[in-house]
């Protein structure tokens, strides 16, 4: 693991909620699922086990609800979605997240001129 | 899908997960691990492969669970389930409706405090200068003593009242002062309000009968229990083994086992105790006789000797 990746991963922990969330947001999902769906946005770096820990965080404060829907092949899952407490959760942090990144791209662009990308 | 291959992997690999979080308390693990398995196997179906090539070793993959699951608080620092239950606890009470109406409603009853602080400021000061073990709610306002409480607690109750007005613009240090005097005020209340309307009790002496040595209930004065009996003759002359009797015809007899004394009775022909003769012979528990107190006599109308400073025991 070279010091990027390591700088990778923890800009990803920071705003992983958020991308869980949003991912929920769209329609209920279950881990593995929900770790696919971060990679196909883009999302690569993200670990099995962080997704997993993440859910089961966000569960446990009451920001999710989940179900268990039986499958004639392969194991039950468990789905998760968002309630009025995660669509809330969503909401602040999307806000944030935009404010937030609208200041690091104007700091980066003033970067990027300034080595004549 | 290659999942029933490597299906005898899940257990093993979760095991080596639960043992490294281990540490985890067990409520906190439970929550984290309940679904381990399920997902394991979900990852294993829909993957293929070796878990441990999919998702790295045990010991790496309970790692980065325990940072996602503890968040910003990750690795260490664990807080005892017993005190987490009881701050929940304590929010669940914080945040309920009937606690923040009784919490609004508090402030209301600051002046009563005021008041009421005033007021068991001037009874204990009174009762710390002159003792009378008796605290009257309200004090008897025909006694010099009783009328210099009323006003005094007066003027104190204006004072304290004035006090909690101005208390709103302490400084911050004041401010701890004038809370840790207020708690102190509060616990000295509870045992001055406690000892309250004990009023003057003469408790009847109920003795089995003359000779013996069963004591009956105390006999009090409204200042504390009688130990002792000293009678004088008119001239101020002590007088020893005097038999007293009540109303009944029974022996009057004192609680011996009052104060930190013992009594030596004398005993009669029968071979009884005789537990009315007075004043008792009594002994401090180190040995040395307890000594009759001084007394002043009252003023005959004849010509006998007006007082006598002090009287000693035989």
């Amino acid at each position: 693991m070279n010091h990027a990746e390591v700088d990778t991963t923890q800009l990803l922990k920071g705003v992983l909620d958020l991308a869980v969330l949003a991912v929920l947001a769209e329609a209920d999902s279950y881990g593995y699922d929900v770790l696919r769906r971060l990679r196909e946005n883009g999302l690569d770096h993200v670990g099995d086990a962080s997704v997993y820990g993440t859910l089961r965080r966000l569960y446990q404060a009451g920001a999710l609800n989940s179900y268990v829907v039986p499958s004639e092949e392969g194991p039950h899952r468990k789905y998760y979605g968002l309630n009025n407490r995660g669509r809330k959760a969503l909401d602040q942090s999307a806000q944030t997240w935009v404010s937030l990144s609208k200041a690091l791209n104007h700091l980066l662009n003033g970067r990027s001129n300034g080595h004549g990308k | 899908m290659a999942s029933n291959d490597h299906a005898s992997d899940i257990p093993n690999y979760a095991a080596a997960v639960r043992a490294a979080l281990s540490d985890l308390p067990p409520d906190q693990a439970e929550v984290l691990l309940e679904d381990l398995e399920d997902h394991l196997r979900e990852v294993a179906a829909e993957a293929g492969g070796p878990l441990a090539e999919r998702l790295g070793p045990p010991e790496q993959y309970a790692q980065e669970l325990r940072a996602a699951y503890g968040g910003a608080r990750a690795s260490g620092k664990r807080q005892d389930p017993a005190l987490r239950d009881l701050g929940r606890a304590i929010d669940r009470v914080t945040t309920s409706t009937w606690y923040r109406q009784v919490r609004a409603f508090l402030p209301e009853l600051r002046p009563a405090w005021w008041v009421l602080r005033a007021y068991v400021v001037v009874l204990v000061i009174t009762e710390a200068v002159s003792p009378t073990h008796n605290i009257r709610l309200i004090p008897n306002p025909f006694s010099r003593r009783g009328l210099l409480e009323i006003v005094a607690a007066a003027i104190a109750i204006v004072v304290s009242v004035r006090l909690g007005r101005r208390n709103r613009s302490l400084a911050k240090g004041g401010r701890v002062l004038a809370i840790a005097g207020n708690v102190l005020i509060a616990l000295i209340a509870v045992p001055a309000l406690a000892s309250m309307g004990t009023f003057p009790s003469f408790a009847m002496v109920e003795s089995g009968g003359s000779g013996q040595a069963a004591q009956g209930r105390a006999l009090y004065m409204p200042d504390g229990p009688v130990t002792n009996i000293y009678p004088y003759s008119r001239d101020g002359k002590p007088l020893t083994d005097v038999l007293l009797y009540d109303q009944e015809g029974r022996a009057l007899t004192l609680d011996s086992k009052i104060g930190d004394v013992t009594t030596d009775y004398p005993v009669g022909a029968d071979g009884q105790p005789i537990t009315n003769a007075y004043p008792l012979h009594q002994r401090h528990f180190y040995g040395d006789p307890v000594a009759a107190p001084r007394v002043a006599f009252p003023p005959w109308p004849s010509a006998s000797p007006t007082a006598s400073p002090s009287a000693s025991p035989r």
